[in-house]
């Protein structure tokens, strides 16, 4: 339900005027809210960013975040991002 | 709520995110909301110019704040203002309705405030505002319109306050 609720964040902000980019790992409520822009990763609840002490993996998500908000050109963007959970590398 | 209704919801929290196949089947029955039009504000200019703040539905806030609302089980709209430059041990969590056990060794899993000031010394974004905001996420119908109409409008208005161009938001 927190991504329903930042879903519905997002859509205030923009309407102000205000750019957002969400981290969703529930894809179902981000479908349904249609914030503009968002990041998927399918990764367990309390853990958008990853896990703790992995500063690689956080600024990976991070990069994944602000590199959407580069490129997205239309509403309702949803980028799929192919981290697997605890079985990736990160540079 | 009494406190095993608490329990129960804490129990819940983890049994969720150790198997996130039941956070899908739970996802699953909550009723949609329907929206046709998205809203859209382009991007103002280059990100290495930008203003960018934190918005997190976690449940993070100061530890000397008041914690939001675990009693009514249909959740707390309010926010909670935390000052970008906030040691993490000044930050605490409260929602039960996921497992923080990890953020609350690294905030960082739920409100990257740490790697944004990173961000921002690297010059990959222009500047952190000078506030971020807490929420806890879990809002059920009947506050819903206290949320959208009231909580969410005042955290717009403090975020042009402080001149923001970019918000990045973040659940539990």
């Amino acid at each position: 339900m927190c991504n329903r609720s930042g879903g519905l964040i997002q859509r205030v902000l923009e309407a102000e005027g205000i750019s957002s980019v969400g981290v969703s790992i529930e894809r179902k409520f981000t479908e349904e809210i249609k914030p503009p822009r968002s990041i998927y990763l399918k990764w367990p609840y309390g853990h958008p960013l990853g896990e703790p002490g992995n500063v690689k993996q956080q600024r990976a998500v991070m990069n994944k975040a602000f590199e959407l908000l580069e490129t997205a050109t239309q509403p309702g963007v949803i980028d799929d991002i192919p981290f697997r959970w605890r079985r990736e590398k990160y540079d | 709520m009494s406190n095993f209704s608490r329990f129960k919801n804490r129990l819940l929290a983890k049994a969720l995110t150790r198997f996130p196949i039941l956070a899908r089947m739970m996802a699953a029955k909550v009723k949609p909301l329907e929206f046709d039009t998205i809203p859209w504000a382009p991007l103002r200019g280059p990100l290495k110019e930008m203003k960018v703040a934190l918005i997190t539905t976690a449940g993070v806030h100061l530890v000397d704040d008041k914690p939001f609302d675990m009693n009514d089980k249909t959740g707390d709209p309010t926010f909670r203002v935390v000052p970008s430059s906030t040691p993490a041990e000044n930050l605490a969590i409260t929602h039960d309705y996921y497992n923080h056990k990890d953020a609350d060794t690294d905030i960082n899993i739920v409100f990257p405030i740490h790697r944004l000031a990173e961000f921002a010394s690297e010059g990959r974004i222009g500047a952190v505002a000078e506030r971020h905001f807490g929420f806890m996420g879990h809002i059920e119908e009947n506050h819903l319109d206290q949320f959208i109409n009231e909580q969410i409008p005042a955290v717009t208005a403090m975020l042009k306050e402080d001149g923001v161009d970019v918000v990045l938001i973040t659940p539990g």
